[in-house]
């Protein structure tokens, strides 16, 4: 406790985060962690083909085994439930989608029955005793040739296409016919990769036949959601559900979309005479069939440019691949519109956006979801211009850039940018690298003949989304706005207790949240405990409670702040009446017993144990006027949203939009085709920083992510849906040893829509694919070579450099002149 | 991942000869790389067992087969679907005879699919051992009929 506010405040002072000390020491609680008694252990059996008609499942052999307790198919679950809910409309919203296969299989991985055993080895023995008769069907991997229905995944559906809009704004027609140049580009392609968290998904599921209540012990990051899918699917009251998350190993999003697995357990478990069982997914099981990100494709680009190359309009088909069921999907179909200008002030555009299924693994929302992918493609519009009309790359984007005066800023789809100065991340940016060194190295290699780029990315990090998108790809779904609650409490003995309804999984929530409560009641944050972790009985949630999207510094910490104000105020009332005084005369801070409210004009003082004590235990001392006291105060913060205009595909979709500029120097070796950083600076602005090291730390984090998926990371199937990178060897995560050295700096442009001026951050827009495919363009455009896709390996920079089979510019790439 | 395969050679056989060959699984299957044994199941229908390893992945695959296109003494074709190691494969080979003036000239040609943890792996791996094994099974062929 040696350590002081920084200026009279814990918030934005770089405290060490309490969960540090219970992590570092192997003390974290994790559900691997859990042993319950009568535990039993669940292994899927998962299907080989990507598509196959499932003509038997044969368990009688894995029965047999010793120790299986019991099996699950999905004939057998089908009986019992109803299909998962679509969230989108028809005809996907017919489609039937199971935790097991009941008469097909639609992705390498599926799983098509569990065994449920006393042991884990029991069970995976058994399992592969389990006789499955397929007859193959052909597979179809590509979202483009999905979508021409020769091959269909849901039958029901009639079609491959799960959703098609429009989004269509200001005045295309009259923009391109006024430019002075127009840019086409063929064909773009974001590839599939996904996270790969410490921790796998994990899930202790228990159907107690003595309460009919199921109980999840789990590591989900959206238990809100999860449930509401769970309990429709089961049949039973939402509140006979009771989940709780504990310590997380990482989820980035792919831990929204485990419901089918926890649906699965509970069953089993209730098979199982109620006792809890346990399945830990596998590392390969984790590659295979856990989610992926979304791959999109964009087509027919045409880019309107006026004579000092500013943007004047874009029009694109763009074309997204969800997997096999849509299960998340197809709200991707519109989140990426949260950032439809990217950072750029074009106000006319349309985006024909469509999205298939294909038979390949499900997605999630993997970080940066669905604007990674749209930024990306800004990114390398703005690229692929700048070269063709000949402009430097950072000139071009200063002069297409949101400039920072027009904040708040109205995108042409109603959304509205609180704040940012992008320029100003440019600068630092350029300080940071030593801008004007590199370009004189960058030109000196370069008349060595080596292949040096310099590239840069601006994202937006759009956090606390608008459910009432959701209402754009479906009309009828029943959300809207944003929320978040918080319990503030002085319990018993005066301790003061936070609970939140996120589940955090590395990004400091204990901290944080305390450092809010203790600058609301100006006390030290270690006298704040923190309940981390999601729990259904504390009955702080609501429906969108979880930790996804970027938003806990928004929507959580307000809950908190809130709850703390109310908890507040009570005390101060209740200070007024044991102090005898005004409640303006009352001040909080901590005392030689401990924290207290005192009065400013003689110091007298009440410690919270006196103040807990007569509300909860000494309570005949209070006047009746004062029973409605409980020092247990709960709030729910809302975020200020309404419907979006569901056919004009208008409104604000989000409310924070922290920005990210990445600047890297990359080299291609001449020999081997291999992309090296030299180079890498990341600058951060998530307007106040409510504890810099945590910030620092999620960047590193999102630029590790993103390098790695723009260097080596990619889900990569064959021709008839076998994934073909399933294991660490193929798929070839990033670690510290593939990291460059990242230089990071912020800068600060306070959000007006939350109490403190933070913004939302974690994702980083995938801020580092763009940096990155930016400067092998900028190294290998006098090549003849533009980047269409985001992953870059040396085999594909081979093809494009010397094979000339990809990335051909001049096949490609069409810059013509207009008025 | 699917693998294609297809060549041809001569023998100095008549073709009603060669074809009783190949339309012999009994004679056909032990001409399989790495055979284990096999069980017929009637004239036209089989079960063949060969182990099958990639590096640290062993295993036998267990293969149904079925004569499917029997037109003597021009063509024989068999398909076949088993699992192993976790995954499965599919194929189809056939034989295609015509005279010639030494004896019989064979074009053969076929297709593997495999799916699953093999494919997903190993699936660098598959189609060189994949040809290696085919480049036994054909000289075994072209032996077994000198």
């Amino acid at each position: 406790m040696s350590t002081e506010p920084e200026n009279g405040s814990w918030v934005g002072k770089g405290l060490p985060r309490k969960e540090d000390g219970r992590l570092l020491r192997g003390r974290g609680k994790f559900i691997d962690d859990i042993k319950l008694h009568n535990m039993l252990y669940l292994k899927f059996v998962r299907s080989p083909y990507a598509h196959a008609k499932l003509l038997g499942v044969d368990i009688s052999a894995a029965e047999a085994v010793p120790g299986v307790v019991c099996t699950l198919t999905g004939a057998e679950i089908a009986a019992q439930t109803q299909p998962f809910i679509e969230i989108g409309p028809d005809p996907f919203r017919q489609i039937k989608d199971y935790p097991l296969a009941v008469t097909k299989v639609v992705y390498q991985g599926e799983p098509v029955a569990a065994i449920v055993a006393a042991s884990p080895h029991i069970a995976d023995d058994a399992a592969e005793l389990v006789q499955v008769e397929y007859e193959g069907l052909d597979a179809v991997v590509d979202a483009e040739e999905a979508l021409t229905d020769k091959v269909l995944l849901h039958d029901v559906a009639g079609t491959n296409q799960v959703w098609r809009g429009v989004f269509e704004y200001g005045d295309i027609e009259k923009a391109f016919a006024e430019a002075a140049h127009v840019v086409h580009i063929d064909k773009m392609h974001f590839h599939r990769f996904s996270s790969t968290p410490l921790e796998n998904n994990a899930v202790i599921g228990q159907w107690d036949p003595k309460d009919e209540q199921i109980y999840y012990w789990c590591n989900n990051s959206f238990p809100s959601f999860a449930i509401q899918f769970i309990a429709a699917h089961l049949g039973i009251r939402i509140d006979r559900i009771r989940v709780q998350t504990f310590d997380i190993g990482g989820s980035f999003g792919i831990k929204i979309t485990t419901y089918p697995q926890m649906a699965v357990c509970a069953l089993a478990s209730k098979k199982a005479g109620g006792r809890p069982v346990k399945w830990i997914e596998t590392r390969s099981e984790h590659n295979v069939s856990s989610a992926h990100g979304n791959e999109r494709t964009f087509r027919d680009t045409r880019v309107a440019l006026d004579k000092n190359g500013v943007i004047t309009a874009i029009d694109s088909r763009h074309i997204d691949d969800c997997g096999a069921y849509p299960r998340y999907e197809p709200l991707g179909c519109v989140i990426w519109a949260q950032v439809f200008p990217g950072v750029y002030r074009f106000k006319n555009a349309r985006i024909d956006f469509r999205q298939a299924v294909t038979n390949k693994c499900p997605v999630g929302p993997n970080r940066g979801y669905s604007r990674m992918q749209h930024l990306w493609f800004l990114e390398r519009v703005i690229d692929i211009c700048a070269h063709q009309l000949k402009i430097p790359a950072d000139e071009m984007r200063l002069r297409n850039y949101i400039r920072p005066e027009e904040f708040p800023y109205v995108t042409p789809n109603g959304c509205v940018y609180d704040s940012g100065n992008y320029p100003k991340m440019m600068e630092v940016a350029k300080e940071r690298i030593g801008w004007d060194a590199w370009k004189k190295k960058q030109a000196a290699a370069r008349a060595e003949g080596k292949w040096i780029g310099i590239g840069f990315g601006t994202t937006l990090d759009s956090g606390t989304n608008n459910f009432g998108q959701s209402q754009i790809v479906n009309p009828y779904a029943p959300f809207s706005g944003n929320s978040q609650g918080a319990n503030c409490k002085l319990d018993i003995y005066g301790e003061v207790v936070v609970a939140v309804g996120s589940c955090p999984q590395g990004q400091g929530h204990e901290t944080t949240a305390a450092q809010v409560v203790a600058d609301v009641l100006n006390i030290h944050p270690d006298m704040v405990t923190v309940r981390t972790g999601f729990d259904t009985e504390r009955n702080v949630h609501t429906g969108a409670s979880g930790t996804y999207a970027s938003q806990f510094a928004v929507s959580g910490l307000s809950a908190v702040h809130g709850a703390a104000q109310k908890l507040k105020a009570e005390m101060r009332r209740l200070g007024a009446f044991l102090l005898t005084t005004t409640e303006d005369n009352l001040e909080f801070g901590v005392g030689q017993q401990g924290p207290e409210i005192r009065r400013k004009d003689n110091g007298e003082s009440a410690n919270y144990w006196r103040l807990a004590n007569v509300v909860n235990v000494n309570s005949a001392v209070l006047p009746a006027e004062l029973y409605e006291l409980t020092l247990n105060c709960r709030y729910v913060w809302r975020a200020p949203f309404k419907v979006p205009d569901k056919d004009k595909k208008y409104g604000s979709l989000t409310l924070t939009y922290a920005s990210q500029l990445h600047m890297a120097v990359v080299e291609v070796d001449r020999e081997t085709f291999i992309p090296r950083i030299l180079d890498y600076v990341a600058v951060d602005d998530c307007g106040k920083v409510i504890n810099p090291p945590i910030v620092e730390g999620q960047v590193y984090g999102a630029t590790a992510h993103g390098i790695g998926a723009s260097l080596m990371e990619s889900c990569v199937y064959d021709s008839v849906g076998n994934m073909l990178t399933s294991t660490f060897s193929d798929y070839t995560p990033i670690t510290a040893v593939n990291m460059p050295r990242v230089k990071y700096a912020h800068i600060e442009t306070p959000s007006p829509h939350s109490y403190s001026g933070a913004k939302g951050m974690g994702e980083g827009g995938a801020a580092p694919i763009h940096t990155i495919s930016a400067a092998l363009q900028d190294a290998l455009f006098a090549e003849g070579v533009f980047i269409d896709d985001s992953f870059n390996n040396p085999d594909s920079l081979y093809r494009a450099i010397v094979k000339k089979e990809i990335c051909q510019t001049a096949k490609l790439v069409k810059a013509e002149k207009g008025k | 991942m699917a693998i294609k395969f297809g060549g041809e050679f001569e023998v100095p056989r008549k073709p009603e000869e060669v074809y009783d060959f190949l339309t012999d699984p009994e004679k056909f299957g032990p001409l399989l790389p790495d055979f284990q044994g096999m069980t017929m199941q009637d004239d036209k229908h089989f079960t063949v067992k060969v182990n099958v390893g990639i590096s640290y992945i062993k295993g036998t695959a267990e293969v149904k087969m079925e004569l499917a296109q029997a037109e003597r003494p021009q063509r024989a074709q068999y398909k076949g679907q088993g699992s192993v190691a976790g995954g499965n494969v599919s194929l189809v080979a056939g034989f295609d005879l015509a005279p010639t003036a030494a004896g019989t000239k064979v074009a053969w040609q076929g297709e593997a699919q495999i799916f699953g943890k093999l494919a997903s792996v190993a699936g660098g791996l598959l189609e060189p051992l994949g040809k290696k094994n085919l480049q036994k099974l054909i000289g075994g062929l072209q032996a077994a009929l000198q």
